[in-house]
């Protein structure tokens, strides 16, 4: 049975059921894709309607059902046993590298880590004693410049005291060189004015009295 | 339209057996669209409701693919038998 | 006006021997189980402690996606040693999938029922033998068809229900549903192929050979929906049928 939609130039459609039978090619029995239902007798050439329709195209046919058996069976079963093991065998040991791989990174990242941590407190304990060594250093030099400022001071209190009685003795010499002085000329114009020497003990205490007024 | 078609039959065979074919082809095309009818529904349905559910919780959306490709799969069946109803009845 | 004729459902379905015994079928089945061993093979003969790239990657990649992507999500951490089997059964059907796009091939595997239904009876036989491993015979009857929780006037109710949906549905869906898409999306392309084919051989109107651009453009679109629905379809028989061993290793989920 075959279906026949047929357009025609007016643009209908018609649907029809043809039977094959137009064109006369004959063929052998044994060229129908299945048994013909009603056997025919050797040697004679059938039309290819004459096949007839046969079997349901939903039963199934049994070389295909042993063929496809055998085969999944054969498939499966070399999965099972050969293929599949091989390969997971092969992504098991890919997979527990990449672990350890993981592992190791991991433990050298944990050392590196403590690593840093152990110089990072030797660089803290270096900074604590470089400090305490700068402190010291201050303190001795603090203590040193307080003890030359001091020196120094003393140096200059004894210059300057020395100074100053050094112009005490001169300031002294030179009031004596005057006073002597004085005296002479308090004594000559004494002398001069009355005549008579004057007792010099006497002329030297009235000049030293005057002076050491004057001086006051 | 059986009485006819046997009626028609009886007197030409051939008539007939065309007759009976175009009846098988009629019914199977309604059987085909009957059965897909139904499952075109749940199947719309079912996805819908799945997209749904992936966007509100995009992280369920393995869980939900699968049983929506489960669920699929029940639902298709019954479009399939009429499928196969309709070669069955039909050609 | 042309004439489009629809071939017959057996003659885009039906393969001739290519050996006595050995169709088109049989051939798409053997070579996707050599293809899906010879990519297990190369990709374990390369150096696994390398970055993986080229097979291998392909490999891993598949077996990631059942481990993550179907056992994780169904069966928990305790349905990792039921890789093997479910990634034979995903790269298997996926390989006889796909030759539903691929040129000269065109012709999906699974869209015969004999492939889906052994595959489904085997996933029936797995998960059944499973429940009886995990729970003993009775122990695995007593869960699946009195599941607790139930009011016991119900169980007149559920427990008919329970029986078919586990022990007659289950196999059945599978198969129906892997078999009738590959055979949808088969019967799909050969409709646009034909149609396309007719439109662009139309005889006596030239005006209707650009038009089979149309159902040409279509057929390259529904092309790439096919690789996708292969993918689909492969996905979804393996996670049903680690859905079905999860339950019957543990009922309680």
């Amino acid at each position: 049975m075959l279906t026949a939609v047929v357009i025609q130039p007016s643009g209908a459609v018609r649907v029809s059921f043809v039977s094959a039978g137009g064109e006369e090619h004959l063929i052998d029995p044994s060229e129908c894709l299945f048994e013909p239902e009603n056997p025919v007798p050797a040697g004679t050439k059938i039309e290819q309607s004459e096949c007839g329709p046969g079997p349901s195209p939903i039963l199934p046919e049994m070389k295909e059902l042993a063929w496809s058996g055998g085969a999944f069976l054969v498939f499966a079963i070399l999965m099972r046993y050969f293929l599949y093991p091989r390969l997971r065998k092969g992504m098991d040991a890919r997979y527990n590298s990449i672990r350890e791989g993981h592992e190791n990174a991991d433990a050298a990242r944990s050392g590196a880590r403590s690593e840093v941590a152990q110089y990072e407190a030797a660089v803290a304990a270096a900074k604590v004693e470089a400090a305490k060594v700068v402190d010291a250093a201050r303190v001795t030099l603090e203590s040193e410049r307080n003890a030359k400022i001091a020196e120094a001071n003393t140096r200059i209190n004894a210059k300057r005291e020395a100074a100053q009685r050094d112009a005490e003795a001169a300031k002294a010499a030179v009031r004596g060189q005057i006073e002597s002085a004085v005296s002479d000329v308090v004594t000559s114009a004494v002398e001069a004015a009355t005549g008579k020497r004057p007792d010099s003990a006497a002329v030297s205490r009235a000049v030293a009295d005057v002076m050491s007024a004057g001086a006051r | 339209m059986e009485a006819l078609s046997a009626l028609v039959a009886a007197f030409d065979p051939a008539e007939g057996d065309a007759l009976k074919a175009a009846e098988a082809a009629s019914t199977s095309g309604f059987a085909y669209g009957l059965a897909a009818f139904g499952s075109a529904i749940g199947i719309g349905f079912l996805v819908g409701k799945s997209v749904e559910a992936m966007a509100r919780q995009p992280e369920a959306a393995g869980m939900v693919r699968t049983t929506m490709f489960l669920g699929i799969a029940f639902t298709e069946a019954l479009a399939l038998i009429g499928f196969v109803v309709f070669i069955l009845i039909g050609l | 006006m042309i004439a489009l004729e629809f071939p017959p459902i057996n003659e885009v379905l039906r393969w001739k021997d290519l050996f006595p015994g050995f169709n088109k079928i049989a051939l798409i089945v053997v070579a996707a189980a050599l293809i899906g061993s010879l990519i297990f093979l190369l990709a374990g003969n390369k150096d696994p402690m390398k970055a993986p790239k080229g097979i291998r990657n392909l490999a891993e990649s598949i077996v990631e996606f059942i481990e993550n992507g179907i056992i994780m999500q169904t069966m928990g951490r305790d349905g990792l040693g039921w890789t093997p089997f479910l990634l034979s059964l995903f790269v298997f059907i996926y390989l006889c999938n796909v030759p539903g796009v691929i040129p000269l091939l065109q012709m999906p595997a699974t869209a015969r029922m004999a492939l889906p239904l052994f595959l489904s009876l085997v996933v029936w036989v797995v998960f059944i033998g499973t429940g009886i491993k995990h729970q003993g015979g009775l122990g695995y009857l007593k869960s699946s068809l009195f599941p607790p929780g139930v009011p016991k006037a119900l169980y007149v109710l559920v427990t008919p229900i329970e029986l078919i949906s586990t022990f007659f549905v289950r196999p059945f869906s599978l198969t129906v549903r892997l078999f009738a898409n590959m055979l949808a999306g088969h019967m799909l392309l050969v409709t646009f192929a034909v149609l396309s084919k007719a439109l662009f051989q139309a005889e006596g109107n030239p005006g209707l050979i650009p038009v089979g651009i149309l159902p040409l453009a279509m057929l390259v679109g529904l092309t790439a929906f096919e690789v996708m629905v292969a993918f689909l379809q492969a996905y979804i028989f393996t996670i049903l049928a680690s859905v079905y061993i999860g339950s019957a290793a543990h009922p309680e989920h």
